[in-house]
């Protein structure tokens, strides 16, 4: 039983619309362009953020102080955390990152109250960009994008389901679970239609 | 005869000539026309035959208050019915054609009827057509065909619609004279704007009013000027074709906009859409939307050829189309002067009724030079003419003296003019009643706290240069409250008008003649005088007993003069009587822009799991499940849904099957007090279960009843996972939350929802260990080493996984879960491994199925919220001794809920194994249905065992669970399609009552 | 289709992001067991039903997920204030006491 071998693949909740193979450089030609991260690392944490024994242990496991001022995100070096809720905390990284960063806070937190999950195959990110791309998203979340400012991240609506929204790189990343990924895909790609709408190769952004 | 008339004011580009066809026939009109002016210009009058009695009708007005001119426009799947030809941009090629008139236009079968329009009174319908009361559909029938509108397309829509969401800082509604300062003195403050207007051209009546100078600008360039410096400003979206038609709680407003519907076919883009609805949350609106001219009532006022002096003016100055030669004016104002004095520089010949006695001499002295005959003092008592206007009888007022008739072919009237308040109106606002300009207007700045500031004609100031300068009045003071200063300095808002002198408070000349209040409805003053006679005395009453102002114009020309007439009949003041209820929508407004994308594949979202691919490629059969899209049933070649389900029931008991279960809700609970939290949401008992094994749960709502249950694995004595059903997961979730943020925040848990990250694919039936045993070396999955109600982690086909080792079949089985990334590459691993075993995927069907043969409930099928554990027969799930008192244990002993006869979840079989019974089928004590039969409960489930050879059910009975024990009390009869079929009471677990095929 | 700010966001948000969640400071008894069926039943099933000011529970749930306290007016949804679970019994407590 033991010389088992296999190949596991991974597949990105927007695996079926084979957008790898009708990415595009991006250019002025379109008015939208986006395109799937596919496969990134998402952790979920917990914790009381006026428990300064959570705060500073989880600082200590990330190398970054925790966001904890309504609605903000940082930037670290391994990736992003989205504050969400209060008392809850969306960690972003490479895939490969995941689990060292995982193994990190709860090696920190034993023993204080916390809860720090591996919700990597749940989440997946669509990066928007383009002349249009507020435009587009206008039409899809009733969230003022003018009120959304670089550093913050809001969770709003998105047609008839829910996202987590930010600005990225001249652009928006939008966040959201796996089994609505079909949904939401195909009411960016309904909404962009009249703006014209391309599959990006979004290279290193 | 109606002509065209090219002059340079016109907006219409003679050079682009158009063809179109209306009823069949090809016209010429030109770019810029709408279908009302080109159909004028064509010498068409009659466009429609009234509603109830069949009578002639022709274009009235000029734009969105319209009633009669309704059409049909276009054909196929982009027929639309009742649009106004008012609003209809001509393009070329565009086929229209009339709503009413049956069976023609020519010939109307009401206007028979109309002879004997003294039976066919307000109210007729409702005193008619009421008994006997099954004759209704007929009588409906007939009434419908008669009375005409149009009909809805019957082929799916091929164009798409969408919404789009605004943030702004400043709302105007309306792009005419005042709605356009607004929006320029908004823009130069820095502010974020946007206009709306539902024209295809920014300018409302200034259009019509060519001849008009502001500053030293002839109309038109004015507005010129303004639109370039809007359209230069960064700050600043305007949006022609635009109707805003409801204003809702704290200025969220609805616009839709026509985005390609006044394109020829061929130039309509497939990637734009037809409509396009706006939702517009604004700081500040700005409602610039201006007012309509209202008729005056007179005898035979309905004939085509008559209609308001401002469609007149608007066909001649806007459109160059002239509707007559020889013109009869009737007016109780000024307002329709200048209109007149165009028309008549134009070359028509006019007759000025005017109902007041003395004219304001400027405009006599005009009039005079321009040839118009003027009666002051007199009135119209009718219009002469069978199918169109001929002329008209006058009367002196002051002595209702009838005078000579006079020859026209077009009758244009006045009585002033009705503010556009609806939109103020919407949200609860009310219109006053000001005698002075004799309407009813909304105050400037009066909701200015609620952000609504109101300009121009709708706040009842109708000069130009007046509402001019009173807007910008208006948005200084707007703009001071915003800290920030108008800047005008520019801006001359002089005119040439000649001030009006005060208006006649006069609504309707009387007359024995017919004489109509509301055209679209065909409501006539005798109408309101029967239902003030019949004692109605509210207006709200009067407006449903007669219809006035119901239907698509929403009495928008008729409704001042209907609560005028029903003050005069009531002895009231207008004000006394005030107005009916505005609502939205303002205009018609499409079901296509109402849905936007929320249509086809974007209709609702449909969640799926990483599995996906996998069940198409299998030729699922898919049904709803909550969101998700659940595999119901995988048909063979030729197979339907019994034979596929029969043949998946039988691999999974006989061999092994497999099920995608990652739809189950599942949350991560963790914390100190983990144990504490589940003992409160849960019935059972959480303080003994120890990590590495799981439990059933059923949770309760507060009043005692069955809301969600599934199994709760102890991951350690800190760490839960609690898997929900499908279809409650999101509404576990928030409950959770609820109670630990609302009535014990000092338990330390947090929860997470997990159910997304998972894939769980069910290995079910006895040979599932063998095909697990292939994929996974590092899990010991014997017998006593990996127990029912145990979990492991481990790794399946080199993928960490979690196993669960629990049934929802009664089976053996292993529920895997895997990183849902890796969920597809899993499922295809484990079918392979399990292909020499004949491994069948079955779908949500044969779940329940398998469960049913068990005897196990399925939450929202055999509950239905009014469920208890106890009528569940689940007493063993549930816990009384725990120290805290769990969610819904008090009402499990409130007198009601601890009765022992209430109706109980029993098993049910037929006579004849064969027969399936109906699930919801009522259950009764026989077979005599002679009323009254009591009701004793009614079947949730039902199915064909194939593993058994025949069928079962469950359901519930009064004193089930009594009854199934008693020989001689056993028998219920089920009532389904007519028939009542006996059924023995029995166990719902229908084999293996002792569990011996699990615990191999 | 009002705008409420949620108190955690720290921002307006559109209706849409939220749920209702019923009328605030409903207490659950600290006892059921001694709680007679008619008490009970108050407690499962009499809510008020004012046409003007209502203090009520609302969950931003495509937001931050918190449910928090929201003074409305029933009869034209003008709405005076939003806090948080904590902030919300202080405030309610003030305006019972003027009472």
């Amino acid at each position: 039983m033991s010389n088992l071998t296999f190949n596991p693949v991974m597949q990105s909740p927007l695996h079926h619309f084979n957008l790898k193979t009708k990415q595009q450089h991006v250019d002025g030609s379109k008015g939208v362009w986006a395109n799937e991260m596919p496969l990134l690392g998402y952790i979920s944490l917990r914790g009381n953020a006026q428990n300064a024994l959570f705060t500073k242990a989880a600082k200590k496991a990330l190398g970054f102080a925790l966001p904890i001022l309504p609605c903000s995100l940082i930037s670290t070096s391994w990736g992003c955390i989205y504050l969400l809720s209060p008392d809850e905390w969306l960690l972003v990284c490479d895939r490969e990152l995941r689990t060292e960063l995982q193994q990190k806070l709860e090696a920190a937190l034993v023993g204080i109250h916390s809860q720090v999950i591996d919700n990597s195959g749940g989440f997946t990110t669509v990066f928007v960009q383009g002349k249009n791309a507020s435009d587009v998203l206008h039409h899809c979340t009733v969230y003022d994008l003018n009120a959304l400012t670089i550093g913050k991240v809001v969770g709003t609506t998105f047609g008839k389901t829910s996202v987590f929204l930010h600005q990225h790189n001249n652009g928006y990343k939008v966040i959201f679970r796996r089994s609505f990924a079909d949904y939401i895909w195909r009411y960016l790609e309904r909404s962009a239609l009249p703006y014209d709408f391309g599959i990006a190769n979004l290279g290193s952004s | 005869m109606s002509s065209r008339v090219i002059h340079k004011h016109s907006r219409v580009d003679f050079s682009k000539p158009l063809s179109f066809t209306f009823d069949g026939k090809i016209y010429q009109g030109f770019a810029g026309d709408t279908l009302a002016s080109a159909l004028l210009a064509n010498g068409v009058k009659t466009i429609a035959r009234s509603f109830k009695y069949g009578r002639p009708r022709g274009i009235v007005g000029a734009w969105a208050e319209e009633p009669n001119a309704l059409v049909q426009v276009d054909v196929g799947a982009r027929t639309t019915p009742d649009l106004k030809a008012t609003q209809v941009e001509l393009y070329d090629g565009l086929v229209a054609a009339r709503t009413s008139g049956w069976p023609s236009l020519a010939f109307d079968l009401k206007s028979l009827g109309g002879r004997f329009s003294r039976f066919m009174p307000a109210g007729f319908y409702y005193k008619t057509f009421k008994w006997p009361n099954k004759f209704w559909p007929i009588y409906e029938n007939i009434i419908r065909r008669a009375a005409g509108y149009g009909k809805s397309p019957i082929e799916p829509d091929t164009e798409t619609y969408d919404h789009k969401h605004h943030h702004v800082d400043v709302l105007v509604v309306g792009g005419g004279a005042n709605g356009l300062l607004s929006a320029l003195l908004a823009a130069r403050s820095g502010l974020k704007v946007l206009l709306v207007d539902d024209q295809s051209e920014l300018g409302g009546y200034l259009l019509s009013m060519p001849n008009v100078t502001i500053g030293n600008l002839y109309a038109r360039d004015w507005v010129a000027k303004i639109i370039t410096e809007l359209s230069n400003s960064p700050n600043v979206t305007l949006l022609e074709r635009t109707t805003a038609f409801a204003l809702h709680d704290m200025n969220m407003i609805q616009a839709v906009e026509l985005v390609q519907d006044h394109l020829p076919h061929h130039e309509r883009k497939p990637e734009q859409r037809r409509e396009r609805m706006h939702r517009i949350r604004a700081k500040q609106v700005i409602l610039a939307t201006g007012a309509f001219e209202r008729p005056l009532v007179f005898g035979n006022n309905d004939l085509p050829g008559i209609m308001t002096v401002s469609a007149l003016t608007t066909y001649f100055n806007r459109y160059g189309v002239s509707c007559g030669k020889n013109a009869i004016i009737l007016t109780s104002n000024d307002l329709a002067y200048q209109g007149v004095a165009d028309l008549a520089e134009g070359g028509m010949n006019i007759t000025l009724i005017d109902t007041r006695a003395n004219i304001n001499p400027l405009w006599a002295a005009r009039f005079a030079k321009l040839g118009v005959t003027i009666y002051p003092g007199y009135g119209i008592d009718q219009a002469l003419g069978s199918n169109a206007v001929t002329g008209a009888k006058l009367v002196k007022l002051d002595s209702i003296k009838m005078s000579a008739s006079i020859n026209c072919d077009i009758i244009a009237s006045s009585g002033g003019l009705s503010p556009t308040v609806h939109l103020f109106c919407h949200d609860g606002g009310r219109p006053q009643w000001k005698d002075n300009v004799l309407a009813f207007v909304v105050s400037a700045t009066g909701r200015a706290n609620a952000g609504i500031y109101c300009v121009g004609a709708v706040t009842g100031v109708f000069g130009l240069q007046e509402s001019l300068s009173a807007t910008c009045e208006t948005i200084t003071e707007m703009l001071a409250a915003l800290n920030k200063k108008v800047e005008s300095d520019d801006l001359s808002f002089n005119t040439d008008e000649i001030n009006c002198s005060p208006a006649h408070a006069i609504f309707r000349i009387p007359t024995t003649a017919k004489a109509f209040v509301d055209f679209q409805n065909d409501v006539a003053v005798t109408d309101v005088e029967l239902a003030v006679r019949e004692n109605y005395r509210s207006i709200e009453h009067i407006k449903r007993y007669t219809a006035l102002g119901f239907g698509t114009d929403q009495g928008k020309l008729s409704n001042v003069n209907g609560f005028a007439i029903a003050a005069e009949m009531l002895g009231k003041t207008i004000p006394e009587v005030g107005t009916t209820t505005y609502r939205p929508a303002y205009t018609p407004v499409s079901f296509g822009a109402l849905a936007g994308a929320h249509v086809g594949d974007t209709f609702e979202p449909r969640r799926y799991t990483a599995i996906q691919a996998a069940h198409n490629s299998r030729n699922a059969s898919y049904e709803t499940v909550g969101q998700w899209m659940r595999p119901w049933y995988f048909p063979k070649p030729v197979e339907d849904i019994h034979a596929a389900v029969n043949r998946e029931c039988l691999a999974a008991r006989n061999n092994v099957g497999i099920l995608d279960a990652s739809t189950l809700g599942k949350i991560d609970i963790r914390g100190k007090d983990v144990r504490e939290f589940l003992n409160r949401i849960y019935t059972n008992a959480w303080n003994q279960l120890a990590p590495g094994k799981c439990r059933y749960g059923l949770m309760l709502n507060e009043a005692g009843m069955v809301m969600d249950d599934g199994v709760t694995a102890c991951i350690s004595d800190t760490h839960f996972l609690m898997t929900t059903t499908t279809g409650g997961a999101a509404g576990v979730m928030s409950w959770l939350e609820k109670w630990h943020q609302t009535e014990w925040p000092e338990l330390e848990v947090y929860m997470t929802s997990v159910t997304d990250h998972w894939t769980t694919a069910a290995l079910v039936g006895p040979k599932s260990r063998e095909v697990l045993a292939k994929l996974c070396s590092d899990i010991d999955l014997s017998k006593d080493a990996f127990k029912f109600m145990d979990w492991r982690d481990g790794t399946v086909a080199g993928v960490p996984a979690r196993v669960f080792r629990i049934s929802f079949s009664g089976e053996l089985a292993y529920e895997i879960n895997v990183d849902a990334s890796y969920g597809h590459y899993v499922w295809e691993e484990l079918l392979k491994a399990g292909a020499e075993f004949g491994i069948t995927p079955y779908g949500t069907e044969t779940m329940h199925v398998l469960r049913a043969e068990k005897g196990f409930i399925i939450v929202g099928q055999e509950t239905d919220g009014s469920v208890t554990p106890f009528d569940l027969d689940m007493a063993w799930a549930v816990s009384m001794k725990k120290p805290y008192s769990f969610i819904g244990k008090r009402s499990l002993a409130r007198s009601d809920t601890a009765r022992t006869d209430r109706k109980q979840l029993v098993g049910l079989l037929t006579d004849d194994p064969n027969f399936v019974l109906k699930e919801g089928a009522q259950l009764i004590n026989s077979d005599n249905i002679t009323p009254p039969v009591p009701m004793l409960g009614h079947v949730t489930s039902s199915y064909y065992s194939a593993f058994l050879g025949r069928s079962i059910a469950m359901g519930f009975v009064i004193d089930g669970i009594k009854r199934r024990s008693d020989e001689g009390n056993n028998i219920v009869y089920a009532w389904a399609d007519g028939k009542a079929v006996k059924v023995k009471i029995a166990s719902s677990v229908f084999f293996d009552a002792e569990g011996a095929r699990h615990d191999v | 289709m009002f705008v409420i700010n949620c108190p955690h966001c720290n921002e307006p948000r559109e209706e849409e992001e939220f749920h209702y969640e019923g009328e605030a400071f409903i207490a659950r008894p600290a006892e059921p067991e001694t709680q007679t069926d008619a008490e009970w039943g108050d407690y499962l099933f009499m809510k008020k039903n004012p046409k003007g000011w209502h203090w009520e529970m609302w969950g931003h749930s495509a937001g931050c997920r918190k449910l928090f306290v929201v003074k409305r007016n029933t009869a034209n949804h003008a709405i005076d204030g939003a806090w948080t679970l904590t902030e919300a019994r202080a405030a309610y407590d003030a305006e019972m006491a003027k009472i």
